[in-house]
């Protein structure tokens, strides 16, 4: 089948599993700015990044997936794998594309969206009253210039006022949890300017970050959303956020938690819904001084 | 849009092994990714001497063992990029990034100078999330 412009695989990565709703948004985004959309992720699809310390198990989750990427390029006319995920994008561009031959190029849900603002702005009509501050990350701008493509899409939604919030080191906080004390200074710094600016919310680019801000969410009045979920807002659809509530004290409805097993959930979900805020309430005001 | 580069080996873990050594042949020690990086500050290195980290950092891609600056430094790599620009071999096509997200692959595969992270947990506990709000159209179609 020929490739076609307009017929992409959205490569989602893996963690993005925990965030359903983000997915699902993320397609219909696509969708309506008149993409032919085909998602794929999760561990059947690794670039491998997160196993750089098994290099040949790494190596051979690389093949595979862009070999799945190739058929879907050669069979099904997908010729754009679209990414989500930071980590994915990069190692995508590095490390697999010169270890494989690749039938497609990639692009960033961002820069399609921005790339096609024609088609999507006249769909944000719904006004969006919040002022919010980007979280944000100096990395990824290697290959990227993901901040302002999030920004070029965010001011286009009525009634949003945006304030850039500090630019963070790293390409997303999920990095950052290696390195001691560095997660906590980070998001702190970002608590603390939304706080200084009178932020209504904080939105998270990328979902580790989301990940990790969630349990702050309602805290100072201030609330936790993504970028997609602001310009889903300003389509007038509803944009829940399961992992937010579940991090605030919420649970999964007890058909969910049969489905996936309830001793896996007491063992794997559980202890990272309930662990501690990354900020006490004390370390979450203004910096002084 | 970004159009990918052609193959230059046939397997990642073997386009690794053959670009340690190509690109730290091209590093000139200076010490600008150093300078540059922001997570000096969070591992206390801002008094290391820079070009003795990046001395350490052209070894340990090529599979050598390195001085404990250089380690500690390659260790709290977190991609911010900011060595790219810096480096001013990056027109001789170093990519300083990758050379030290190498560095660090080495530190723990090869000579051992980092310990390598493992949660066995990793895969079981994403798509535990995933039947926990996947349809099973979604999870037949996407995973």
């Amino acid at each position: 089948m020929a490739v076609s412009d307009n017929r992409v695989t959205f490569w989602f990565g893996c963690n993005m599993l925990r965030h359903a709703e983000m997915i699902r948004l993320s397609i219909m985004l696509l969708e309506r700015t008149g993409y032919d959309v085909s998602a794929a992720g999760g561990p059947a699809y690794c670039c491998g990044t997160s196993h750089d310390h098994q290099p040949h198990g790494a190596s051979n989750m690389a093949g595979r997936t862009v070999s799945r990427f190739n058929e879907a390029a050669t069979k099904d006319g997908r010729g754009t794998v679209v990414t989500w995920c930071p980590s994915c994008h990069m190692h995508m561009s590095d490390i697999m594309a010169p270890g494989n031959r690749v039938a497609f190029d990639i692009s960033h849900i961002s820069e399609l969206l921005v790339a096609s603002i024609d088609r999507l702005a006249p769909l944000l009509t719904v006004p969006v009253p919040r002022r919010v501050l980007l979280h944000r990350h100096l990395g990824f701008s290697t290959h990227v210039p993901i901040n302002d493509r999030v920004t070029g899409v965010l001011s286009r939604i009525p009634g949003l006022e945006l304030i850039e919030g500090p630019a963070h080191p790293g390409h997303m906080c999920s990095g950052l949890a290696t390195v001691p004390g560095a997660l906590k200074a980070v998001i702190s710094e970002t608590w603390s300017a939304a706080i200084t600016n009178r932020a209504d919310t904080v939105c998270t680019i990328f979902h580790p970050c989301h990940r990790e801000i969630a349990a702050l969410d309602g805290r100072d009045n201030i609330r936790v959303r993504n970028w997609v979920q602001l310009v889903a807002e300003a389509m007038g659809i509803e944009a829940s956020d399961a992992y937010v509530g579940w991090r605030n004290g919420g649970a999964p409805d007890i058909a969910a938690i049969e489905r996936a097993e309830p001793a896996r959930y007491q063992a794997l979900i559980e202890p990272e819904l309930r662990k501690e805020p990354p900020l006490s309430a004390a370390s979450a005001g203004p910096i002084m001084g | 849009m970004t159009r990918l580069p052609a193959a230059r080996a046939e397997t990642t873990e073997a386009f690794l092994m053959q670009s340690g050594p190509e690109l730290a042949a091209l590093c000139t020690e200076c010490g600008a990714c150093f300078n540059a990086c922001p997570m000096v500050d969070y591992v206390d290195l801002r008094g290391a001497d820079p070009k003795i980290v990046t001395s350490g950092l052209r070894r340990l891609a090529s599979g050598e063992a390195a001085p404990e600056e250089t380690v500690a430094w390659v260790g709290a790599c977190t991609k911010s990029g900011q060595c790219v620009d810096a480096c001013p071999q990056k027109a001789v096509g170093l990519d300083a990034m990758l050379l030290v997200r190498i560095a660090k692959q080495r530190a723990m595969n090869e000579t051992r100078q980092l310990p390598a992270t493992q949660d066995p947990s990793y895969f079981p506990r994403i798509k535990t999330f995933a039947r926990l709000q996947l349809s099973d159209e979604e999870l037949e179609k996407w995973l």
